[in-house]
């Protein structure tokens, strides 16, 4: 039974091969490959700009790739297919001027549920998020965050098998984050598969199976996250002190200074370094030797340019 | 096609829901009622008016040195022969009198005079009508009924043309049938044109055009839209005559309103096809058109920018709507009738007149649906490629060049 559902987790959903995205002179993506499997939540991180959403995009058909094939469940996306999409998009919104049932009921039955059902399961989700009297109103007459759970809800209708989720905390409250999350808890447990877009590196590492990070184009770091870790391979020195670090080129480097924390990358033994910083004049309060987290992972990658831009 | 039932459904539903899509279908007869209710009103006051004028007895007297007048009448009216001119004026000016005419010798040379009792700005015309009556009746009693009929202009025509196969012409009528289409296009475009233009915008500047191409292909997306279009003008088109029609049926004989004998309307099943057909062909393309420049545009305001382009092109050709009618040979209607962007209102209006060849609207036809086609297919593309564009125009060759 055990091996049964490993077999079916192990069965790619979505496979991208080889994917390469040009628009005019610009070369988005250059060469990407990964598959993400059944059942599994998996981590698309990158800078803004990387070419995530282009991905996504061509993944669902609505960008031609360049080059290379882009599969769910086995062939290209079609609007017609088997697999029940929950799609969220970066750039989202609705219809304003409709009437939030309308607009839910429409959705509902594009995405293949009857007109009723449609209906009642709206009702039951606007229940859900204390919004079931706001049914009949114009979508905008509603907040900006009640807004954002009429989208969350239309994202989950039909009760989707693989849910794409682009950027899904940007713009959101703490409360309707949460409820985000409780979602996708939800939706893991019933076995959807779930591609998360993102940089935000605390929810990947308490949500995702695996991860990619996208750099230039191409696959930087891919695998589950200890997977990605071991890649990275260093492990990390942070040293808390009330002077300054300097740099050491032979030893080791420094890699970020956050008040009194600063990381090094250590190039050399641990009692080199230590010799090092305390021959420099510096006391310390802590000097460990660390695993780096996805965050410290995520601005080695992207460096200067990532941290701008979070 | 996938889900393009629900779109249509979604489209029309919601667009019935709009109090402004009643407000201006309802706007049409709402104002020709309130016109057709101010002109009743003001007839039947002009009517009473009249009548009342006319039961209205008041002396006056007459001095008559023309001799037109009929003694019968000026005895018939009771009108008091009075001596001279000066006397009149001094009957009225004393209140023996409230009117009095004076009739010089030649009346074609000398004016008539006029006295009467003051009554009121607009009620003072009557002794001048009165006056002008009496002339008028007696030169009718001295004339034959021929004569009279003349004056009064009463002489009826009959009049027949024939038509090279001998049979009568039915001149004016004829127009009627084939030009309904020329009129429904030119209703169609102008309540529904800015609307089909921003129809497709409204998706992109809502950002929810990337989650409805997640779940429907774009063509069925534009399909829906141009159909619920469609039959939003027929319903629209049916709210504004339904009104009218009973309104003309109901007050017809109130309001004097013409006379509309349908059977006499004669129908020219060949001009009648090629109208649907233009019309058909001219205003799919013509939609087509509107939407491929609102799926080009950011937003619906600048989408409207090109609106007045596309309008001037179209309806240009009706300032010289006179040459398409006398002149179907001259080069300039040939050029206007062929380019497929200004086409439809010279085809449609020379159908009408019944100027068009079957063989020149078929090769007219063909240049619609040809340009038809290709502006859907580059609809589609700008649409698909220019959807997720949100603040940035498309260029041409940028949605030629990429990859299907």
């Amino acid at each position: 039974m055990e091996k049964a559902e490993e077999s079916i987790k192990n069965t790619p959903l979505v496979s991208v091969d080889h994917f390469e995205m040009s628009f005019g002179k610009t070369n988005v993506i250059k060469d990407l490959s990964f598959t993400v499997s059944k059942g599994e939540t998996f981590g698309f991180l990158g800078s803004n700009g990387s070419g995530k959403t282009t991905t996504i995009r061509a993944l669902l058909g609505i960008y031609q790739p360049t080059g290379g094939t882009l599969h769910i469940d086995g062939k290209p996306y079609t609007v017609d297919g088997t697999v029940r999409l929950g799609y969220l998009p970066e750039e989202r919104g609705l219809y304003k001027k409709e009437q939030v049932i309308d607009i839910m009921t429409y959705f509902g039955q594009l995405k293949g549920m009857s007109k009723d059902d449609a209906k009642t399961w709206s009702l039951d989700y606007l229940k859900r998020v204390d919004l079931v009297d706001k049914a009949a109103t114009r979508l905008d007459k509603l907040s900006g965050g009640q807004q954002q759970k009429i989208q969350l809800g239309i994202t989950i209708m039909n009760d989707p098998s693989l849910l794409i989720l682009d950027e899904p905390t940007k713009g959101f409250d703490p409360v309707n984050r949460r409820l985000l999350m409780d979602i996708i808890e939800e939706h893991q447990q019933k076995g959807a598969t779930v591609i998360f877009v993102t940089h935000q590196m605390e929810e990947v590492e308490r949500l995702c199976d695996r991860i990619l990070l996208l750099k230039d184009g191409e696959a930087s770091l891919y695998g589950t996250i200890d997977q990605v870790k071991e890649q990275f391979g260093n492990q990390i020195i942070e040293v808390v002190s009330e002077k300054t670090i300097p740099e050491h080129p032979t030893l080791y480097t420094v890699s970020r200074r956050e008040g009194s924390v600063t990381t090094l990358e250590p190039k050399s033994e641990l009692h080199a370094i230590q010799k090092a910083i305390i021959n420099a004049g510096i006391t310390f309060t802590r000097f460990e030797l660390k695993r780096p987290s996805l965050d410290d992972i995520f601005v080695e990658v992207y460096g200067a340019k990532a941290g701008k831009e979070l | 096609m996938h889900n393009l039932s629900t779109v249509v459904r979604f489209e029309i539903t919601r667009t019935l829901k709009k109090k402004t899509f009643w407000i201006a279908a309802l706007a049409v007869p709402t104002i020709a009622g309130l016109v057709g209710i101010i002109i009743f009103f003001s007839n039947k006051a002009t009517h009473d008016q009249t009548e009342s004028l006319a039961k209205e007895q008041y002396a006056f007297g007459v001095t008559d040195d023309s001799h037109v007048l009929s003694p019968l009448l000026l005895k018939a009216v009771k009108a008091e022969p009075v001596a001279s001119q000066a006397v009149g004026e001094a009957d009225v000016k004393s209140g023996k009198l409230e009117a009095y005419f004076y009739y010089p010798k030649d009346i074609s040379k000398q004016s008539v005079y006029v006295y009467g009792k003051e009554v009121g700005l607009f009620q003072d015309s009557r002794y001048q009508s009165l006056a002008n009556q009496l002339l008028i009746q007696s030169a009718q009693a001295s004339t034959s009924p021929s004569i009279r009929a003349i004056l009064k202009g009463d002489v009826s025509y009959n009049a027949s043309t024939f038509d090279s196969d001998g049979t009568v012409d039915k001149g004016f009528l004829k127009v009627i049938a084939p030009g309904l289409f020329l009129v429904l296009f030119y209703f169609m475009i102008a309540m529904f044109g800015n609307q089909i233009l921003t129809s497709v915008t409204e998706e992109k500047e809502n950002r929810v055009i990337e989650m409805i191409l997640a779940t429907i292909k774009p063509t069925t997306l534009l399909v829906g839209k141009l159909l619920s279009l469609i039959t939003l003008a027929l319903i629209q088109m049916i709210v504004i005559l339904i009104p009218i029609i009973i309104g003309y049926l109901l007050l017809h004989d109130q309001l004097t309103l013409p006379n509309f004998d349908l059977s006499q309307i004669p129908i020219d099943p060949m001009r009648i096809t090629l109208g649907a057909v233009v019309f058909f062909v001219s205003f799919l393309m013509y939609t087509g058109l509107l939407m491929t420049l609102g799926a080009a545009m950011p937003t619906a305001k600048e989408a409207g920018s090109l609106f007045g382009a596309a309008m001037a092109l179209l309806f240009g050709p009706l300032y010289a709507a006179s040459l398409f009618v006398t002149s179907p040979d001259a080069t300039i209607v040939k050029v206007l009738s062929y380019f497929p962007l200004t086409a439809p209102i010279p085809l449609l209006l020379r159908n009408a007149v019944g100027n068009l060849t079957v063989q020149e609207a078929s090769i007219a036809i063909l240049v619609l649906l040809a340009t038809t086609i290709f502006i859907l297919s580059i609809g589609v593309r700008i649409f698909k490629f220019g959807a997720l564009e949100y603040s940035r125009k498309l260029s041409l060759k940028e949605i030629l060049r990429r990859k299907a």
